[in-house]
């Protein structure tokens, strides 16, 4: 709880229009987009520049009272449920693209800019900005950095860190730092930058980021290929990484993905396909055309049922909506939808999806699986209901040795989504009893009082560790 | 590391020792750990393109592994002869190849390291994508042996490009060379090289050398682009004419390995020719926004002159990477105070621009004065804070990164 003298010093900081704590603003952040998290925060704030922020966290760290940054809320770690209560801070009077420098190539946003709003403006200028999490017309830059977040064309242009060159960041005691700069190379001590991106919220707040940005790719060509077997899909993502060709887009559907996106969509998917891939490559025309014809070769070498070459954007775009349309197909087929996140090398997709398939056949709970087949980074979902105990047992369950599985096949236990609240108890068994203590080091050096996001990263306990 | 723990003891990882910051001067004494017996390829995993090594491989060895597989590993620092992945890793080294393929950093999947406590941990691995908690991984590169020590590292591959294409470009004055760096890459070129040395190089390297560098000049870009064979020849063209249109007096590109070899060279021997000018040689990385190497490089003469010292300046254009190299002597006490004021001067210039103290060489124990003026006090504060969290008794590469007092700073007018 908080005291009435801490909401009025919020009040003198920030305006009374910009602190909420009305029942029904509390209510709205007590969510985000993952199942099974909910708790009200104490207040909301609204904060319109960095010296508030820094003002903000003074005070909150007199008090010490948990702070909660918060972008759109839609990371699916509870990374932003305020399970420890204290104040959820917003972005949606920091929106602003402050500068697009066209000679550095950079733009330098305020964190709570749209993911999509940045890429439509620099490309609008001939310009690109690579990372394209599916949430991106909601996401803000903020929660992207925050999480690291990846997206369709990771494979070939890597990650959210990828593309930061420098952060302002806001320090659990107040203190405002730099880091980085518009500099293509900087090693003048350690990199706070990318220790900051995808710490989620833990070590600081964020309030303003230099964004690399590279040339906007001439062309662009989309190919959509359909399996009979799971197995000759991988062996195809295999073998276009082994003929040196690197596509922008690489994903991939199993067969309950496949039947829940036609279910919802009619797009003519064959409902029997037990895999499809959706490839695609950017860059100079003669290139991609080149790459394409040589995927559509190596797909029909391994056996794909039907390869589709999308003449227009138009087809493109039907090629391209069956992925887009995966999640909102299979949340719509149960009252809860459990996405996961394990990652692993990219040899053994075949391997960890049928392991996937068959551990959801041993706790009889029904997961479908898509993602990222270039980057070896799968989303297996479950479609369940959170209201059913005994089944959200062995979801749990069978989740736990989804983990246990990646990290044996050399794996992680998340990718892309972090760890938030979620996975922190399972955490220790990507990084190690000893890497874990090294990182919660880190953050007491950071955050000594624990008021950044406390709860999220670092669980109480740690999962026993199954084994397989 | 627990003995030393016990007993107190510095420890100096060292590689080649090919630092240029004095990162592996024993300067308080204790233990200096060798690689030298740690040098073996352990993996080459070709379905995943990594390659597992241990931290005393010899750079250049990597790349002769790798390419004899079809594969590539970018990171190429000019050292690569002799320094190992170990030393590269803690400095975060930078290459010729920089601009288009970045530094060792974006190459480093996984480590392996003996913490200071003696604890050893793994992180990363052959993935793709992985935000499994703090990215210790990208913390530890560049760390210079001050919060542990590699003993493994899984490197990430790529295929080697098909084909490469080189040409030099001769400038009479540097704001038209600096012009046509920013034109390439508004053309949305992005070349694989793009080095470029001012007018005192360019001198010297002629007078040893003699082969034909016009000495009138006051620039000459290298740029080199690679991949496949129609790309590289269609950027290569389109550079060629940007070039022009920016007023390069002459042009040549080379039509055959040797004579690319030839066009690289002048670059290559850049530092052994200004190395023999004089007794000490001293060599800077300053690095600056792209839009900034024509004013920075002009600063740099200006500096020159007004502390009457020899500074030459060649480097990474396409990545703001500058190496003022001053031709000096140690003995001359005089001089070298001044050598120091100029390149503190020099320092403060890059800041003011935003820009930094060290684009790829490492604060080791030389720059750690330098340090605050870029990352600030508050800055200072939280690098010490996670040293203090991972090594509290302070026996990792003691005196490096963190200096007992910073420099005051100078004031610089007109930039
Ligand atoms: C339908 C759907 C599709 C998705 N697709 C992808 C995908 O393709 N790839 C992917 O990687 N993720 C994906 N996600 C996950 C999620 O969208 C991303 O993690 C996204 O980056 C979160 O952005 P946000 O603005 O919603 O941040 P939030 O969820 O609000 O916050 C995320 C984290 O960042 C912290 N944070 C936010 N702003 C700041 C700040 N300014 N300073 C400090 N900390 C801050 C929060 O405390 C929290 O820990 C998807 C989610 C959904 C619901
Ligand atoms: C002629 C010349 C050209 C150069 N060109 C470039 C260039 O183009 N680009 C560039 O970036 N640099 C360049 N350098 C600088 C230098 O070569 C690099 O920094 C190189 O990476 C150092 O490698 P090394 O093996 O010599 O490491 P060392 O100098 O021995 O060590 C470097 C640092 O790493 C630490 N270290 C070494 N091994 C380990 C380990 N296993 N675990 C923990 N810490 C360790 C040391 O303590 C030290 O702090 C050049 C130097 C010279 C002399």
């Amino acid at each position: 709880m908080i005291s009435d003298s801490f909401l009025n010093r919020l009040k003198d900081i920030l305006g009374p229009s910009h602190v909420d704590h009305s029942e029904a603003g509390l209510l709205t952040y007590a969510y985000d987009a993952t199942p099974n998290f909910q708790s009200k925060p104490d207040v909301v704030v609204m904060p319109g520049n960095t010296e508030e922020v820094s003002k903000i966290v003074k005070l909150c760290l007199e008090h010490e009272v948990p702070i909660v940054p918060r972008g759109s809320g839609t990371n699916l770690a509870a990374g932003t449920a305020p399970t420890q209560g204290g104040l959820v801070l917003l972005f949606n009077r920091m929106d602003q693209i402050l500068e697009i420098d066209k000679e550095n190539l950079t733009a330098t946003v305020q964190p709570g800019v749209i993911t999509q709003t940045i890429c439509e403006t620099v490309e609008s200028q001939g310009l690109f900005y690579p990372p394209d999490p599916s949430s991106m017309k909601i996401s803000t830059i903020g929660g992207n950095i925050n999480e690291n977040s990846g997206g369709l064309r990771g494979l070939k242009y890597g990650v959210t860190k990828d593309y930061i060159l420098g952060l302002e960041v806001v320090l659990p005691n107040g203190d405002i730092i730099q880091t980085g700069g518009k500099l293509a190379k900087d090693v003048a001590g350690y990199d706070i930058t990318k220790l900051l991106v995808g710490s989620e919220g833990t070590l600081g707040i964020v309030t303003e980021a230099i964004l690399k940005l590279i040339p906007k790719p001439e062309h662009k060509q989309t190919l959509l290929a359909v399996y009979q077997s799971m197995d000759q899909a991988a062996e195809t993502v295999s073998s276009i990484i082994a003929q040196k060709i690197t596509p922008a887009t690489l994903e991939f559907m199993d067969q309950p993905t496949i039947g829940a996106v036609e279910e919802y969509a009619h797009i003519g998917l064959p409902t029997e396909a037990e895999a499809v891939l959706l490839i695609e490559q950017d860059g100079p025309q003669a290139i991609v055309e080149n790459d394409i014809e040589q995927i559509a070769d190596i797909c029909e070498k391994h056996g794909a049922l039907e390869v589709t070459i999308a003449e227009t954007e138009q087809e493109a775009n039907q090629l391209r909506e069956g992925r887009r349309a995966a999640l909102s197909a299979i949340a719509r087929l149960s009252p809860t939808t459990i996405l996961e996140d394990a990652t692993v090398p990219r040899s053994e997709i075949a391997r960890m999806v049928q392991a996937i398939n068959q551990i959801a056949e041993k706790y009889n709970v029904g997961i479908a699986t898509f993602g990222h087949a270039g980057d070896g980074n799968l989303h297996p979902t479950c479609m369940t209901d959170a209201r059913d105990e005994d089944e959200m047992e062995r979801v749990e369950k069978a989740f736990e040795e989804i983990f246990a599985h990646a990290i044996e096949c050399g794996g992680t236990i998340t990718g892309e989504h972090g760890v938030g609240e979620m996975k922190s108890p399972y955490l220790a068994w990507k990084v190690g009893e000893r890497g874990l203590e090294a990182m919660k080091n880190i953050k007491t050096a950071f955050d000594p009082h624990n008021i950044m996001n406390p709860g999220k990263m670092f669980a109480k306990d740690t999962k026993k560790r199954i084994t397989i | 590391m627990k003995l030393c723990q016990k007993h107190g003891l510095p420890i100096v990882p060292r590689g080649s020792g090919t630092n240029l910051a004095a990162g592996t001067t024993p300067s308080q004494g204790g233990v200096v750990l060798i690689f030298r017996n740690m040098n073996d390829i352990v993996e080459l995993d070709e379905e995943n393109l990594a390659l597992t090594v241990q931290p005393g491989v010899l750079t250049e060895e990597i790349h002769q592994y790798v390419e004899e597989q079809g594969l590539f590993y970018p990171p190429d620092p000019s050292s690569g002869k002799i320094s190992t992945i170990g030393g590269n890793i803690s400095e975060n080294s930078g290459g010729l190849r920089g601009l288009k393929y970045g530094v060792t950093k974006d190459y480093i999947l996984a480590l392996e390291v003996v913490l200071p406590n003696g604890d050893i941990v793994r992180t990363g691995g052959k993935l793709a994508k992985d935000v499994a908690g703090y990215d210790l991984k990208s913390l530890l590169v560049g760390s210079e042996g001050t919060l542990g020590i590699v003993t493994e590292a899984t490197l990430k591959l790529i295929p080697k490009p098909f084909y490469k294409e080189t040409m030099l470009a001769v400038y009479e004055s540097l704001e038209d060379a600096a012009e046509t760096v920013s034109a390439i890459l508004a053309n949305r070129i992005i070349p694989a090289t793009l080095e470029f040395m001012d007018q005192g190089t360019i001198q010297v390297v002629e007078g040893y050398k003699q082969i034909g560098l016009p000495t009138d000049c006051e620039a000459i870009l290298l740029i080199e682009q690679d991949g496949p064979k129609e790309i590289v020849e269609q950027d290569i063209e389109k550079m060629y004419s940007i070039c022009k249109e920016y007023g390069a007096l002459s042009l040549s590109k080379a039509v055959t390995e040797q004579e690319a070899e030839e066009l690289t060279r002048a670059r290559k021997d850049a530092l052994s020719c200004l190395a023999y000018l004089s007794p000490t040689t001293i060599l800077e990385d300053a690095t600056v926004p792209r839009s900034k190497i024509a004013p920075m490089v002009r600063e740099i003469k200006k500096v020159a002159d007004k502390y009457d010292v020899r500074i030459h300046t060649f480097g990474h254009a396409g990545d703001g990477n500058l190496h003022p190299t001053c031709a000096t002597d140690a003995r001359d006490k005089e001089e070298m105070a001044r050598v120091e004021e100029a390149f503190a001067e020099i320092f403060q210039i890059a800041v003011d621009m935003g820009g930094t103290i060290t684009g790829e060489h490492g604060v080791g124990e030389m720059k750690a004065p330098y340090l605050e003026w870029k990352v600030g006090e508050l800055g200072i504060e939280i690098m010490k804070a996670i040293k203090q969290a991972i090594d509290p008794n302070n026996i990792m590469n003691p005196g490096k990164v963190f200096a007992k007092s910073t420099k005051k700073r100078v004031v610089v007018s007109n930039v």
